[in-house]
């Protein structure tokens, strides 16, 4: 009984990673309706990058962060001007696509292989020294409070972009039908451009913190990213606060299933609950 | 010439799984990206049987392939909820059940740690452990493949799956119930994969879950994308290319050890070149 | 004899009433016109008629015999009925003669695993298409035709079922003088076979040539009915028009 704090914890933290993966997957997907199955990895290239700088270039560690950030955010934005944009200029369809991000995080993915070997790789150079927070019967590390505050940061940040600025009003426009948007004089491929940066980019603090907390591999983006997918549609898709509240019922149900079953099965969890959801409740908890 | 018998009887492996994907996305146009799940369950069902009983290769295959029937029956009732982009999704998450399953069941088999020993098939009599003749075993296996597919596809069901393809809904008003026409080609072609994956146990003697995750899923959608959807011949130009060519790349001198992560940056770009320039492939004749 | 009946049928999108409670009889043998202006839900009855919507309450009866709340796309054939669509949906990516052989062969499917090149068949599909002045073009894909070579086309198609009921919906749409002549003529020798057809259209003179029998429909409900000489005069329809 009193592995359930722990259990409560372990839930959140996951559902904190899972909701800047949902989120940041959110955006992109609200303004180009398609499934970008190459998101994952850039949460992982966000991870990488601050690797190399901190433990390979042995650069500052707050540096090589931010470098890593935007550099997520820049390959996303690069992927977007060299192939989503043109394909969604010849109005080609969601299946094309998804084919075309299945090959990029193929390559990706491989590519990071190559460079880093498939060992896990942590971030934190001292990893037996960090503090540990003791919270009702439960611990966690400095990593994992970090975690949960920058999910809170950014939830909070994106809800402020999207409902207080002309930025996230145009997002908004968009999303419900960008043709209309066109029409009223949004510049629909510049806006596009940007989310596809800012989503990378939390996708890459994603990525960094899990290389902190747990460490990273090149071949984990995908899973992430589905958990991440799943959370959105737990939640209902194109609703911010949806991929929020569905990243934390996946993190829970996957937690707490883990007390009955096996930890090695929690991925299955996470698809069956998928595929109950797109079955029964497709639209999500949030949307009617 | 040992090694090119090798490198074609890899050929010929990927060459019957392009054929099968090949009847159920170039002709049936559903996007699956689950198909390494039944390669995984003939290559476990082969590997399981001939090396904890007495059962005989061809059994195994049989077995294999009904067993693969039973799985991609249910998986395909669930698929058949869904459609274009989110039929993709879930297959791919019904991929990562089964190789969650495959990773995680280890007393059945053996996990991470994998099947060895997997003895090469003697039929009729005839020991097929020196590679040439299991080659011309394999050959004669994919011209059986073929057989069938052509005369799938050449018949009133593969002009009716082409329909289907096509305009779902305006071909079920001319009297079609078209649900049962995707079950029965999504059995097939996984009937076909487990087919194909219990010729890769027996070939490779050793098989571990590594081999079946959604990766696997997309080599085999690049190469019959690369080779032409709905052209039975170019699911076998697709595997030619695919699994010759990244050879090629070891000749001028590419190191062992990334060869196979080379091969993926290959196979992963050319699906994003195919999808911008060419989305019909070399001799297709579908597009999507 | 009533070939076709609908009764209160209602079908209703997110709080709106495309087809509001409509009752409707089609005699056997009749060119019946439905007109009405856009949005009036002649598409939806059709879409209703043939399982491509779900109707939300009300009946259909067919032959004065089979009473049906629900209707799957594919027994609609069953029943004898056959459409085209308003938006032309052929199957692109194969051939114009695939396109009509596949409404021919087997329905069941272990029997069309099984079945290849019919000599019937194809001697059907070559007389149809002949009769549409497509068999030169018969293993063009279908995307590659004109407009008016893809509304003659998808007309074949139907024709191909051979019918009892066939819903037109819009056929003349777009077609110059020419094709027009065919399809005036396709349907007047349908019913001189003794089929029935059910015509939607805008073509004012068209439905006067044409028609034994119009429908007028507005906001989902049936406005006028009768005669087209004496609907037409009707000052509610030449209001539902202007109105518009």
């Amino acid at each position: 009984m009193n592995v359930i704090p722990q259990l409560i914890l372990n839930s959140i933290i996951a559902g904190s990673i899972y909701s800047l993966i949902a989120i940041s997957f959110s955006l992109i997907y609200n303004v180009t309706k398609f499934f970008n199955l190459a998101h994952g990895v850039l949460a992982i290239i966000g991870g990488y990058t601050v690797f190399y700088f901190a433990q390979i270039l042995n650069w500052n560690i707050y540096i090589a962060i931010t470098f890593g950030i935007v550099f997520a955010g820049f390959i996303g934005l690069i992927l977007d001007k060299i192939i989503y944009l043109p394909l969604r200029r010849r109005k080609a369809s969601n299946m094309i696509l998804l084919v075309a991000s299945l090959g990029i995080m193929t390559a990706l993915q491989a590519l990071l292989s190559i460079l880093f070997t498939n060992e896990f790789r942590t971030l934190s150079r001292n990893i037996n020294e960090q503090k540990i927070f003791q919270l009702l019967n439960g611990s966690l590390t400095q990593t994992q409070v970090i975690i949960i505050f920058v999910a809170i940061l950014i939830t909070i940040f994106i809800v402020l972009l999207l409902f207080k600025t002309q930025f996230g009003k145009a997002i908004r426009a968009i999303s419900d039908d960008d043709e209309v948007a066109k029409i009223v004089g949004i510049n629909t491929d510049k806006i596009i451009s940007y989310v596809f940066f800012l989503g990378s980019a939390i996708a890459g603090i994603a990525g960094i913190l899990m290389g902190f907390d747990i460490g990273i591999e090149p071949t984990m983006g995908l899973n992430l990213l589905l958990k991440g997918i799943v959370a959105v549609i737990i939640g209902g898709i194109g609703n911010v606060y949806g991929s929020v509240l569905g990243a934390f019922v996946l993190g829970f149900a996957e937690n707490f299933s883990m007390w009955k079953i096996a930890g090695e099965w929690k991925d299955a969890v996470a698809f069956i609950l998928l595929i109950i959801f797109l079955l029964f409740k497709p639209r999500g908890i949030m949307n009617k | 010439m040992d090694y090119l018998i090798n490198i074609s009887i890899l050929f010929s492996i990927y060459a019957i799984l392009g054929l099968s994907l090949n009847l159920l996305v170039g002709y049936g146009g559903l996007l699956s990206i689950s198909h390494a799940a039944f390669y995984g369950i003939g290559a476990y069902t082969t590997a399981i049987l001939l090396t904890k009983t007495n059962f005989g290769f061809l059994s195994s295959v049989i077995l294999g392939a009904l067993l693969a029937g039973i799985i991609s029956l249910l998986i395909g009732l669930v698929l058949s909820k869904f459609k274009g982009d989110y039929y993709a999704l879930v297959s791919l998450g019904f991929n990562i059940i089964i190789f969650s399953i495959f990773l995680n069941w280890q007393s059945l088999t053996k996990g991470p740690f994998g099947i060895a020993g997997i003895p090469k098939p003697e039929l009729l009599g005839v020991d097929f452990s020196d590679h040439f003749s299991f080659l011309i075993l394999v050959l004669i296996f994919l011209a059986l493949i073929y057989f069938i597919s052509s005369f799938i596809v050449n018949s009133s069901f593969g002009r009716v799956l082409k329909a289907i393809r096509e305009d779902e809904v305006a071909i079920s008003v001319f009297g079609y119930n078209t649900f049962y026409f995707k079950l029965i080609i999504f059995i097939i072609a996984a009937m076909i994969a487990s087919i194909a994956g219990s010729l890769y146990a027996v070939y490779i003697s050793f098989i571990d879950p590594s081999s079946f995750q959604v990766t696997e899923s997309v080599f085999i959608l690049a190469i019959i994308i690369l080779g032409g959807l709905a052209n039975l011949r170019g699911s076998i130009l697709g595997a030619l290319f695919l699994i010759f060519l990244p050879e090629l790349l070891r000749f001028i001198g590419f190191p062992l050890e990334i060869a196979a992560q080379m091969r993926q940056v290959i196979y992963g770009l050319i699906l994003v070149l195919l999808m911008i320039y060419k989305p019909q492939g070399l001799i297709g004749e579908y597009k999507f | 004899m009533i070939i076709l009946e609908i009764k209160n049928l209602i079908k209703k999108f997110e709080g709106i009433y495309a087809v509001n409670n409509l009752s409707l009889q089609f005699r056997k043998g009749q060119i019946i016109g439905i007109i009405g202006p856009n949005g009036s839900g002649k598409t939806t009855l059709i879409n209703l008629l043939t399982g491509i919507l779900e109707i939300d309450s009300g009946e259909v009866i067919i032959n004065e015999g089979i009473t049906i709340s629900k209707i799957q796309p594919y027994q609609v054939s069953f029943f004898g009925l056959t459409r085209t669509f308003q938006n032309v949906r052929l199957f692109e990516q194969m051939s114009v003669l695939d396109n009509i052989l596949v409404v021919l062969t087997e329905r069941n499917i272990f029997a069309s695993l099984f079945e290849r090149h019919s000599e019937y068949h194809y001697k059907i599909a070559k007389d149809i298409l002949q009769k549409v002045n497509l068999w030169e073009k018969r293993n063009q894909l279908a995307l590659n035709l004109s407009y008016g070579q893809r509304k003659l086309l998808e007309i074949a198609r139907a024709l191909a079922m051979k019918a009892e009921i066939y819903f037109f919906d819009e056929p003349f749409a777009g077609l110059f003088a020419a094709m027009r002549e065919v399809v005036f003529e396709i349907i007047q020798e349908l019913k001189q076979n003794g089929k029935t057809i059910v015509l939607v259209e805008h073509d004012i003179g068209l439905i006067r040539n044409l028609c034994d029998y119009v429908f007028v429909m507005d906001e989902g409900k049936l406005l006028a009915e009768g005669k087209p000489e004496e609907v037409l005069e009707k000052r509610e329809v030449i209001e539902a028009y202007l109105g518009e």
